[in-house]
């Protein structure tokens, strides 16, 4: 059967991140695979591991410098690799439409992605892929088992977590918890090298300009109110307790 | 043409190395140095993803890294533990002169196995009255028809009771001085070798040190690397490339200074504000990152002429004298930033001085890195 882990190149979480006037700096930043498409990669070679018989196709959008995530892996242990290179920022809803042509293309039984970004934060890629593939689709997932067929997995819901069945295609999206991603071991990292990695064009997939457009960006700020309480002790002590209450609301 | 970007593979190796030492080296590297033990799961976990011997060519199942690869891998131990990594390095050492001199049947069955588990190598040069000399050796190899006998004592050998094999040097004709040498591998279980692990070190008190006891202990002479008389110039030739490493690390433990430097001062706060504020402490985390560029840079450079075939003795030279001595520095004034809690060993910074403390001694002391380099100046 064939697995498609679909993944992101995210700013480290450890990087340190400037906005400025025209949005997000990034340069100089240092870039990772994300965090949560990697436990997707990981369930897919421990598939294989399990005796699965499996071929993993690392699919990725976006700019040419996403090609390190995707060695990444390549190194960790995927077959060969599709990257759709654009330099254009996609909403989810429209990379859903351009990846499910590949996932077509490539007749793939199972799609892993990581339940959430860490560059924007979105959760809306995995559940939108399935939504345009019309396949059946488990969110947040911390336990998968493969059967003939079909697939059943564990996955968060509000309240605590549920047990799903479903049958294949299906689209799994990943999470902390799934499993303990490996490192990349270095005779793999050499290995790496030697295997494909297919580069399309975003154009062949008639994907336009997108739904939606980021027309301007803010990066959160704490500021203090910079309140002083005037008064003596007692009265300053008294406004202080009305403001936690009926202001701060913490008492 | 000059560029100063890593391939898409030393990034990825770069990245590795992070991971792995932040996951399992910083964890134990403490713990380690007060007991003065050996991290064996540390080497173990670093040979399963491939960390350990990365210079045993391919040609025999290595990975056959590069120089420059094996500086990128040291300065991420070097900022973990320099004490950790000095075991790893130190089996580079040992690895350095079959590279140089071996036959292909000698790597066969020396570096193969280096592979196959966590096991390591050793460089044995030093003696009790002799280190800097490397001429004088007393150690004596004599040959007796189609074996070498070799008596003597070796001392401040990393790794040495440890590694499958030591590359042994000793004199089989003293008079002719440095022609009179020879290079001999000699397997951890040959008879007659004994060997005792040397407590009370300052630093790098994970990396187990040890002084060696031949006691007309007997190789085959297919042992030998190169030939009778080459002694001298294989292991010279070694250090030549394995003081990179060596400033490799203590790049590592710059780095370490000034990323602890940094946290501490935007946390501790004196007359009223963040002590990273005043002009006294900014300076010398200034001095730190200029130190850190330069002995980056210079080791990356030595590390590319050695990669490229080109001569690398005084670059390498300069890059293990200039990184260890302002690794030192920056160690030191790590301290001054952390004042009272710096000299104390909760915090990382007074380990970081005690260790780097080596890499100006290891190796050839940097009294003779200035000898080299002066040498290189005046011919």
């Amino acid at each position: 059967m064939k697995l498609i882990t679909v993944l992101k190149q995210v700013p480290d979480a450890e990087a340190r991140i400037r906005a400025g006037a025209a949005g997000v700096d990034l340069d100089g930043v240092t870039f990772v695979i994300d965090g949560m498409d990697e436990y997707g990669v990981e369930e897919a070679i421990r598939l294989r591991e399990a005796g699965n018989e499996v071929e993993i196709v690392a699919l990725a959008l976006g700019p040419a410098r996403y090609e390190e995530a995707i060695r990444t892996a390549l190194a960790l242990g995927a077959d060969r690799a599709v990257h759709i290179e654009t330099d254009v920022d996609l909403d989810p809803i429209s990379q859903a439409r351009v990846l499910a042509q590949v996932v077509q293309q490539e007749g793939a039984d199972m799609v892993l992605v990581g339940g959430k970004q860490a560059d924007w934060d979105s959760a809306a890629l995995g559940p939108a892929l399935a939504e345009v593939l019309g396949w059946p689709h488990s969110d947040w997932t911390t336990k998968l088992e493969l059967a003939a067929g079909s697939v059943t997995v564990e996955h968060d819901t509000d309240d605590g977590h549920e047990s799903l069945s479903m049958p294949l295609p299906a689209v799994i999206t990943t999470q902390q918890g799934l499993n303990e991603p490996r490192y990349p071991t270095l005779p793999n990292i050499m290995k790496a090298k030697r295997k494909e990695l297919a580069k399309r064009a975003l154009d062949e997939f008639g994907a336009g300009a997108g739904l939606t457009q980021i027309t301007s960006q803010q990066i959160q700020t704490r500021e203090r109110l910079g309140k002083v309480i005037e008064g003596d002790a007692a009265s300053a002590a008294a406004e202080l307790v009305r403001l936690l209450q009926s202001e701060a609301k913490v008492l | 043409m000059i560029q100063f970007e890593l391939s898409d593979d030393q990034k990825q190796i770069q990245a590795l190395a992070r991971s792995f030492v932040r996951d399992n080296v910083i964890p134990v590297a403490a713990q380690h140095d007060r007991e003065e033990t050996y991290p064996a799961t540390v080497v173990e976990a670093a040979h399963a993803v491939g960390l350990l011997n990365v210079s045993v060519p391919e040609s025999v199942g290595g990975l056959g890294l590069s120089m420059l690869d094996e500086a990128l891998i040291g300065e991420e131990f070097g900022y973990g533990c320099m004490g950790i990594y000095t075991i790893l390095m130190a089996s580079e050492l040992g690895i350095m002169p079959l590279l140089l001199a071996a036959t292909q049947e000698q790597q066969e069955r020396f570096l193969g196995p280096l592979v196959e588990g966590p096991r390591l190598a050793a460089f044995a040069l030093s003696e009790p009255n002799n280190g800097s000399d490397a001429g004088g050796l007393r150690t004596r190899a004599v040959f007796d028809g189609d074996e070498i006998v070799i008596s003597g004592t070796k001392t401040w050998i990393s790794n040495g009771g440890l590694a499958d094999f030591n590359v042994v040097f000793a004199s089989f004709e003293p008079a002719l001085k440095h022609k009179g040498t020879v290079a001999v591998v000699v397997e951890k279980d040959r008879p007659g070798l004994s060997t005792n692990k040397l407590h009370g070190k300052l630093g790098q008190r994970a990396s187990p040190t040890y002084e060696m006891f031949f006691d007309d202990v007997r190789v085959p002479v297919s042992n030998m690397l190169g030939e009778k008389g080459d002694g001298f110039k294989i292991a010279m030739r070694t250090l030549d490339k394995t003081r990179i490493p060596v400033a490799a690390g203590a790049v590592g433990v710059l780095r370490r200074a000034l990323d602890e430097s940094r946290k501490y001062a935007n946390e501790r706060e004196a007359f009223g504000r963040t002590i990273a504020q005043f002009q006294a402490i900014q300076f010398k985390l200034a001095n730190m990152k200029i130190a850190l560029e330069t002995a980056r840079l210079q080791t990356w450079y030595a590390a590319w002429l050695a990669d490229t075939g080109r001569p690398h003795a005084e670059a390498a030279a300069i890059a293990k004298a200039y990184a260890s001595d302002s690794a030192f520095d920056a160690a030191q004034e790590a301290i001054n930033v952390f004042g009272g809690y710096g000299y104390m060993n909760e915090y990382p910074v007074e380990k970081l001085m005690r260790d780097v403390k080596l890499n100006q001694i290891y190796e050839g002391t940097n009294e003779i890195q200035r000898v080299v380099i002066a040498r290189h100046v005046l011919q």
